[in-house]
């Protein structure tokens, strides 16, 4: 076996070293991967061959193990516990942006504003991604309740800038001038 | 620091507030025109070709100067108003001398005052200009008990002299025809005549005599000189002339002509008037001399040798009058045509009739340097001219000839005709009127603004949910789709045409774009910015001008209206019921008889409407428009007469069962000024009253001055005020409140004091009262909105002071939904603060807008002329000592006690409105444009925007620029579109 593979090798040698660009007349391949690749390959690898049956792509490990387990609850503790974090920021977004109107504090508070309320419509996308835990419940609640305070956050924001119509001043403009009861009219003895 | 920082957001504030005028903008939204009033004396100026002039002084105390080509004014010297500035006399030559306590020389070609002398104490009398040697040197002044002769080149008085016996003896003439005399007639009445004659160099008296005349009363106008000084009198009573040569020295009596002698008649009971002419001061008049024997008789008549002849007889002839032009005299007749009726009525009646047309008889006189004899003035010519007067102008008044010799050396003349209505009339030769000048104008009493009606097409769009529809609806759904599209069709149709028009004129240079507007062509703007303004008169014209260009589009004389007569002028119906035409209506009341009369008119065509107005039996009080319409949409009027009792107009049935519903809540009240008296009533459904309050302030103590109550189209968009902390502190919007203003009656500056009261005209519940003390008149008062305005002078300090009143409910309102007087148990806070302002002021008023959003400003008319917009937030009571940070938020300006003036705040700039009585204001169709009209002697139009225009676009908006960017980034996004398209595609096949 081993002789004959020994010719062919100088055979190889001698041919590559003659024309180049000649082709070898035949070829096996083993490996795995499809024949379109294998002119890449040459080129990249050399004429290093993969051993019969290699394949250099790993195989999906599909048994569940313990440890991943841990680590999806802790992954959606993270989603659920997001919101909360983000309120120490916030707050200190809030304070240093001031209470004058202008158009930074302005979109300051419409960012946070907005964040919570897309954060609540897209609530049951979040529940799904959460349904994988066992703590999917309470985790729900956190994050909801997360959201909630970042927009009573903004509302707050939005009050201490006078933005809310809280005071009879903001509805001063759609009172009604009263009707009259009484017509009156007259004057100086013409 | 503070102080510089509210320095700085003052000073912020003011600048923001300026909006004066740009250089472009002068007279483009305003216009102002002037005008000089009833004309008293006329003189045309004609020494040379070139620089002819028309000398005007009139009964608004002006002398003026015209152009006879235009009817433009030259110059306008404007003297105090009142008897203070009474022009008595106009002499003219060359110069013109203003008559009063005053001689005034005016230099005629600029309008210059040449001199002016004070006169001595004493009723003027009489003033005539005196020459010797062919020149005028001198005028002489008669006065009660003196005569003194000025010079004419510097005014200074050559000499003076009392008059003997002048307690007893009325002087009323003096004369000169150009010897050394000077005569001064005077008369006691039915004893005899007084002839003092002067010497004209040192004043000493020659000669005095007295003649018996027990039949003379009065020298001016019976008596007249004529001729080579001969005096003519007229008697009535013996039916003949009385001739006296006045430089005869032997003593002879008045020689009597018989007017029956000369085949004359005079008509029963009138007065013969007699008129001459002197055209140069230093020559002797004419021997022609007009006599008037009745209201349409006039006869020429000429005195030769002593001998009286009658050289014509003018029946009819309404006018005469004398010109000369170098040696030429002409006499002008204006006599009317197609006269018949004799009567004196008839006349009268038969004038308005007819069209009024006059024809004006001309004769000239030639007379020669050297003829003086009898045979001097001849009639060589006699020409006739027609002129055509406006149909509803009223008589001819008086009529002033301007003869000129034209190359040809024949004479020709032109003619200002004044006619009863004020307006004078410049006609040449072959009757073609050349200019009018309606002066009735500078005496507007009254004046409303009135929407112009919709085009042609937008009526018919609007018609279709009228009256038409109604009987349209009977043709079913098909008609009124067909309807509806025509309509459609059409405005689409006008849409082009106009569009055409903008793209057609805008070729033009602007110069020759005319806007003509005919009473045709009238048409409501897109904003509403051009109003028809219906001005009363004190004359009894009615004028309707265009308010965009001021041009006069319609005018009518009321004939028969008294002098001192009282008008209210009402919109009953306005152009928003289109197949109805709007409806004004005049209450014209005179002040002697109390009677009252309503003139119902269209305010856009200024036609009499067809509706019968009541006739009012009894003396009318007061009227009330009431917000109720009739079935034709005509707000219901309710005239109150003297025994209390109420008239409507219109009184349909309708009217009367919804007044029958409405009675109880209709008040009115009445404020009699004499007994210090209000009182208020209340309508009963059978249209009788009952008196519900009355409220007498003792007019031994004060005099009520002012009464205002709110006008009725104002409309307050918010109901309160926004504070710092942003609470609301809600406005005391009572529709019912007046204010009530009362001087002092004693004068003297410790106790003088102005009172303002504000009762609610329903209950007569008095709300507030404040007294200014060591405070005078004259009061300027404006009330509107929650809030009083008023002016005075204060005599302690010797300033004028504006004080402001505001009434607030508190930051609760009581109730929000319905006003009613009779239920308001609270009193409202009431706020006040003085301010000092550096000039006193002829009249003031709020701007308006059509729904109150748009802040308030004041508009006051200085005496100066100028109108001054004055913000309302400086007159704010609310306005701190030192500025917080609440009241920073509030926007409230420091407390200042002065209030500024800033010449960027003359909505007039300077365009000066002399003498303003009024301004009155409009809403247009924007919100941030108020339409403001000050009339006085000059009427001015102009637009003002308090709060600047929020609502259009900048006149100096880049269209061009914006629309070819917009343009420009359109097509980019379509080609980068396209572009990317085909990258997309060509990726896809690669």
């Amino acid at each position: 076996n081993a002789v004959p593979t020994g010719g062919m090798e100088e055979v190889a040698v001698s041919t590559r070293g003659g024309g180049g660009t000649r082709r070898m007349k035949w070829a096996l391949e083993l490996s795995l991967g499809n024949t379109r690749s294998r002119g890449d390959r040459q080129s990249s690898q050399g004429d290093t061959l993969y051993p019969i049956g290699y394949s250099d792509k790993p195989v999906p490990d599909t048994s569940v193990q313990e440890a991943d387990r841990n680590l999806v609850e802790k992954r959606c503790w993270d989603v659920a516990l997001g919101p909360l974090k983000q309120i120490p920021m916030n707050l200190f977004i809030m304070y240093m942006s001031g209470n004058t109107i202008s158009i930074f504090p302005i979109m300051m508070v419409c960012m946070m504003a907005w964040r919570p309320i897309q954060a609540l419509m897209s609530l049951s996308a979040t529940f799904k991604l959460l349904e994988s835990s066992s703590q999917q419940w309470l985790q729900g609640i956190v994050y909801l309740i997360g959201n909630l305070l970042g927009s009573a956050l903004a509302i707050y924001k939005c009050q201490s800038m006078g933005l809310l119509p809280t005071h009879s001043s903001d509805w001063l403009a759609f009172i009604e001038p009263p009707q009259r009861m009484e017509i009156m009219g007259g004057g100086m003895v013409l | 620091m503070a102080n510089l920082r509210t320095c700085l957001a003052f000073l912020f504030l003011c600048c923001s507030l300026c909006d004066a005028v740009y250089e472009d903008q002068v007279g483009k939204f305003d216009w102002r025109q002037q005008y000089v009033g009833k004309v008293l004396f006329a003189h045309f100026e004609s020494h040379s070709q070139a620089s002819k002039k028309l000398i005007l002084a009139t009964d608004k105390n002006i002398v003026a100067s015209l152009n006879p080509r235009t009817g433009d004014l030259f110059w306008r010297q404007v003297d105090k108003a009142g008897p203070e500035g009474h022009i008595d006399t106009l002499l003219f030559h060359g110069q013109v001398t203003g008559n009063g306590r005053l001689l005034r020389s005016w230099e005629s070609s600029v309008g210059a005052l040449n001199w002016e002398m004070l006169l001595d104490p004493g009723s003027f009398l009489a003033a005539v200009l005196v020459g010797t040697q062919d020149s005028v040197k001198f005028v002489a002044v008669l006065k009660k008990a003196t005569v003194s002769l000025h010079y004419l080149s510097n005014g200074h008085q050559k000499w003076t002299e009392t008059l003997p016996d002048s307690d007893t003896v009325h002087y009323q003439a003096v004369y000169s025809s150009g010897g050394s005399q000077l005569f001064v007639l005077g008369v006691v009445p039915h004893s005899h005549l007084s002839i003092i004659t002067f010497n004209i160099e040192d004043g000493e008296i020659t000669s005095q005599r007295s003649v018996d005349a027990p039949w003379l009363s009065s020298i001016q106008a019976r008596c007249t000189v004529v001729g080579q000084g001969v005096l003519i009198c007229a008697d009535a009573s013996t039916l003949s002339l009385y001739m006296l040569p006045l430089s005869s020295e032997e003593p002879v009596g008045l020689q009597q002509v018989p007017l029956q002698s000369l085949d004359l008649d005079l008509a029963l009971g009138f007065q013969p008037v007699l008129l001459t002419t002197q055209p140069n001061p230093a020559r002797p008049p004419l021997a022609q001399f007009f006599l008037q024997l009745g209201p349409d008789h006039h006869v020429l008549l000429q005195l030769s040798d002593g001998h009286l002849s009658p050289l014509r007889d003018f029946q009819p002839a309404f006018l005469v009058s004398f010109a000369t032009t170098g040696e030429k005299t002409v006499a002008a007749v204006l006599s009317p045509k197609n006269e018949t009726v004799s009567s004196k009525e008839g006349v009268k009646r038969s004038f308005s009739e007819q069209s009024n047309q006059g024809s004006l008889i001309t004769i000239l006189f030639e007379r020669k340097p050297d003829l003086y004899s009898a045979d001097s003035g001849r009639r060589l010519l006699d020409t006739t001219v027609t002129i055509h007067l406006d149909p509803n102008g009223g008589k001819p008044e008086k009529l002033y000839v301007h003869a000129f010799l034209k190359k040809d050396d024949s004479v020709g003349y032109r003619v200002l005709v004044q006619t009863e209505d004020h307006t004078i009339t410049f006609l040449q030769q072959p009757g073609r009127i050349v200019w009018t000048r309606e002066e009735a104008l500078a005496d507007v009493v009254t004046m409303e603004m009135v929407d112009l009606p919709l085009t042609g097409t937008q009526a018919e769009l609007e018609g279709e949910f009228g009256k038409k529809a109604a009987g349209l609806a009977g043709y079913g759904l098909a008609a009124m789709v067909l309807k509806r599209l025509s309509s459609q069709l059409i405005l689409l149709q006008a849409w082009i045409a106009h569009l055409w028009k903008l793209f057609y004129d805008a070729r033009k240079p602007r110069s020759q774009v005319k806007n003509e507007v005919t009473i045709e062509t009238l048409a409501r703007d897109e904003f509403n910015l051009q109003k028809m303004m219906v001005m009363v008169t004190a004359s009894g014209k009615l004028f309707g001008i265009d308010s965009k260009s001021g041009m006069v589009l319609w005018k009518h004389y009321l004939r028969n209206v008294q002098p001192n007569a009282v008008f209210k002028l009402m919109v009953q119906r306005t152009t928003a019921h289109f197949p109805h035409p709007p409806q004004c209506t005049l209450l014209i009341k005179d002040k002697e008889t109390g009677l009252a009369a309503l003139h119902v008119f269209n305010p856009i065509f200024g036609k009499k409407s067809h509706v019968t107005p009541p006739t009012l039996s009894r003396p009318v009080l007061q009227s009330l428009l009431l917000p109720l319409m009739d079935q034709d949409y005509s707000k219901v009027l309710l005239l109150i007469d003297d025994e209390y009792k109420v008239t409507a107009f219109p009184s349909t049935k309708n009217v009367l069962q919804q007044l029958q519903e409405m009675a109880s809540a209709i008040y009115f009240f009445l404020v009699d000024a004499s007994q210090g008296k209000l009182s208020g009533f209340r309508l009963r459904k059978d249209l009788s009253t009952e008196l519900i309050w009355e409220v007498v302030i003792p007019p031994e103590v004060q005099k009520i001055v002012a009464v205002k109550g709110k006008r009725a189209n104002e409309h307050v968009h918010s109901q309160g005020r926004v504070m710092g902390d942003r609470s609301v502190l809600y406005k005391y919007l009572n529709p019912n409140l007046l204010a009530v203003v009362t001087e002092s009656v004693d004068t003297h500056q410790e106790r003088s004091f102005v009172g303002v009261f504000l009762i609610d005209g329903v209950t007569g519940r008095i709300i507030h009262e404040a007294v200014q003390r060591k405070a005078r008149g004259p009061i300027h008062l404006v009330h509107s909105e929650n809030w009083v305005v008023y002016e005075y002078w204060n005599a302690k300090s010797r300033r004028n002071e504006f004080s402001v009143l505001e009434l607030f409910e508190g930051t609760e309102l009581y109730n929000s939904t319905v006003f009613s007087s009779l239920d308001r148990p609270h009193l409202p806070q009431v706020l006040q603060q003085s301010y000092i302002f550096p000039s006193s002021i002829s009249t003031m008023e709020a701007t308006l807008t059509e729904k109150g959003i748009t802040s308030r400003h004041l508009l006051v008319g200085l005496p100066s002329g100028a109108i001054l917009s004055l913000p309302k937030m400086f007159l704010d009571p609310r306005r701190p000592e030192m500025a917080t940070e609440q009241s920073r938020e509030e926007n409230l300006i420091p407390y200042a006690p002065e209030m500024p003036i800033r010449t960027e705040w003359f909505i007039n700039y300077n365009q000066s409105v002399t003498r303003v009585r009024g301004i009155y204001t409009a809403p247009s169709g924007l919100e941030s444009t108020c339409l403001v009209v000050a009339y006085g002697l000059d009427i001015f139009q102009t637009r003002v925007y308090p709060s600047k225009q929020f609502d259009v676009l900048k006149d100096d908006y880049d269209y061009v620029l914006i629309s070819s960017v917009l343009f420009g980034l359109f097509f980019a996004t379509m080609i980068s579109k396209r572009l990317a398209q085909v990258k997309l595609l060509n990726r896809a096949w690669r």
